[in-house]
């Protein structure tokens, strides 16, 4: 281009509008929310937390337990009875099935890491005395960085248990929880049978996760700023090994259920463009990927294929959170040219 | 003797096919005509350039095309032997090798670059025949790098998305698996402490090993 031609000297100009231009659209692009980050607080709530968590390992006592969805209404209502050392037992009021047994020796670590959590992610507020089930009980609550309640609980004043807890949206609607009922101290209900379970034993340690890592296996720290992972477990069916990880912002759990290998052609995920998951209200099926988790009871699961592995998501969380964990995992394959072709750069290294 | 130029016995000087009176004659020739010392010159030149050239061997897919030539019936007869006067384009169409021009252009004349094969009549095909003759003579056709590097990225592009191609494909050696999600749902929740079991729905997607074996190891 000759220095006389005149485009030579508007040229840049455009190009600077549109650098200018780009450089606004990243910025905004990648620019949190006003709630997508910590809350800062004292955290003057976490004793009283810390002492609900000592409690389940030390006091014997029998409940009612309500688990609620987002109408308040009762979802599920069973008896509960904690038992320090031989775990917490659940029967059903309704229906004839039989009794669980949770052992919770395995499940101390864990509530200390959703405690550390919480205390990470949000404001953790003591909130006061307050009454649930005609018992008194101190009133915690879990603030956002904009001061908004993302979670409540109710701890007994006099024993310590936690009585009851809820989970709210960003828009404050309430999305599960629980209360308990009918508190009485010993464990005379304690059930004659009773089929036990308990979490899967093979702990993964950071060393092993990052082994697993480094073998492909997808089991990221963090799948969003506020679900950091709180544990990993691993069993074997047959010689297919499976891992639980567990994401968490204190308050809700999102379990992601990896194994290698693929669904089979004739599979619903695989026939439904390689997704298949719970459609709105956690009922239902729905083949989109990205909107799955948009129901409002909670209670969301999806499987799917991607690079090897098959993702199975289990998820008590509000919708916004298990949409986040899903869409943050590697998506369902395409088998598209451009998708295989995407799929093969980024397995040869180029992307 | 000067005046009249030596013409055709100029060239059967160069090759050394006169007698010698006659090669004798031409020399003293030479001495006082310097128009024909001139092209005396050029013509050993081109000569010394001719049997530079190596003999090209001809590739494996260029002898396959040739077969193929050979056996096409709608190719006047084949390449060698054929009846006089193949179709414009078809092998053997074209001007013998040293028919052309000479190297360098004749006396007085600016050398240029001449891509195109200008006799002979070719009337078709004729990028095909000089991309062709620029692979195997790219001393004679030095005028178009930029088309070289045009092919040689289209076939590194056709290449690389090949073996992406190849490499997103599925994994057929990962093996098929069932997700158990009763099992998976027990599992979150005796971990989440909510005690959803009865309530996590994972029946209705269905797929799902609700019976399963227990695990090999808890």
């Amino acid at each position: 281009m000759r220095a006389g031609n005149p485009s030579a000297r508007t040229a840049p100009a455009p190009l600077q509008a549109l650098a200018l231009l780009c450089v606004l659209l990243l910025a905004g692009a990648v620019s949190p929310d006003a709630g997508d980050v910590p809350a800062e607080g004292p955290d003057d709530g976490m004793p009283v937390l810390r002492r609900a968590a000592e409690a389940a390992d030390e006091v014997a006592y029998s409940a009612v337990r309500e688990v609620t969805g987002e109408d308040g209404e009762s979802d599920l209502l069973v008896r509960v009875v904690n038992r320090p050392g031989d775990g917490i037992a659940l029967l059903p009021l309704e229906g004839a099935e039989d009794a669980l047994v949770v052992r919770d020796s395995s499940l101390q670590a864990l509530d200390d890491s959703l405690l550390s959590t919480l205390e990470d992610v949000y404001a953790v507020r003591d909130a006061g005395r307050d009454e649930l089930g005609g018992r008194n009980a101190h009133l915690v609550e879990a603030l956002r960085a904009d001061g908004t309640a993302a979670g409540r609980f109710w701890v007994d004043a006099g024993t310590g248990v936690l009585l009851g807890s809820s989970v709210y949206g960003e828009r404050g609607e309430r999305v599960l929880g629980f209360r308990t009922t009918g508190l009485e101290m010993g464990d005379e209900h304690w059930p004659d049978h009773a089929s036990g379970d308990e979490p899967w034993g093979d702990v993964l340690t950071g060393g092993e996760r990052e082994e697993l890592r480094e073998q492909g296996w997808v089991l990221p720290e963090r799948l969003a700023w506020n679900l950091c992972l709180v544990d990993a477990r691993s069993t074997s069916y047959g010689d297919q090994r499976v891992i639980h990880a567990v994401y968490s912002d204190g308050l809700s759990q999102v379990s992601v259920f990896i194994q290698r290998g693929r669904l089979d052609t004739g599979s619903p995920a695989v026939l439904r463009n390689g997704y298949l998951g719970t459609g709105t209200g956690g009922s239902g099926v729905t083949p989109q990927h990205d909107t799955i988790p948009g129901g409002d009871t909670g209670r969301y699961h999806s499987v799917w294929q991607a690079d090897g592995f098959v993702f199975t998501v289990l998820a008590d969380a509000p919708a916004g959170l298990a949409s986040s964990a899903v869409t943050a995992l590697p998506g369902p394959e395409d088998s598209g040219f451009w998708s295989r072709v995407r799929r093969g750069m980024a397995r040869l290294g180029f992307l | 003797m000067s005046r009249d130029h030596l013409g055709e016995r100029l060239s059967a000087l160069v090759d050394g096919e006169l007698g010698p009176d006659e090669h004798e004659t031409a020399l003293i020739h030479l001495a006082k005509c310097e128009s024909c010392r001139f092209e005396a010159d050029m013509l050993r030149r081109l000569k010394r350039r001719l049997h530079g050239l190596c003999e090209p061997e001809p590739d494996h897919d260029f002898m396959g095309r040739l077969a193929g030539l050979s056996r096409d019936p709608g190719v006047g007869g084949g390449p060698f032997g054929g009846p006089p006067g193949p179709p414009p384009g078809s092998f053997g169409s074209s001007a013998p090798l040293g028919s052309s021009r000479p190297l360098g252009g004749f006396p007085g004349e600016v050398p240029a670059v001449d891509p195109a094969p200008d006799a002979g009549g070719r009337t078709s095909a004729p990028g095909r025949s000089s991309r062709r003759r620029t692979d195997r003579f790219p001393h004679l056709f030095p005028g178009f790098p930029g088309g070289r590097y045009a092919v040689a990225g289209i076939a590194v592009a056709t290449a690389l998305l090949g073996s992406a191609f190849v490499a997103g494909g599925s994994t057929e050696e990962a093996p098929v698996v069932e997700p158990r999600l009763a099992d998976f749902a027990l599992e979150h929740a005796v971990t989440s402490r909510h005690f959803t079991v009865a309530g996590t729905g994972a029946d209705e997607v269905g797929g799902a090993d609700e019976a399963g074996p227990a695990p090999a190891e808890r």
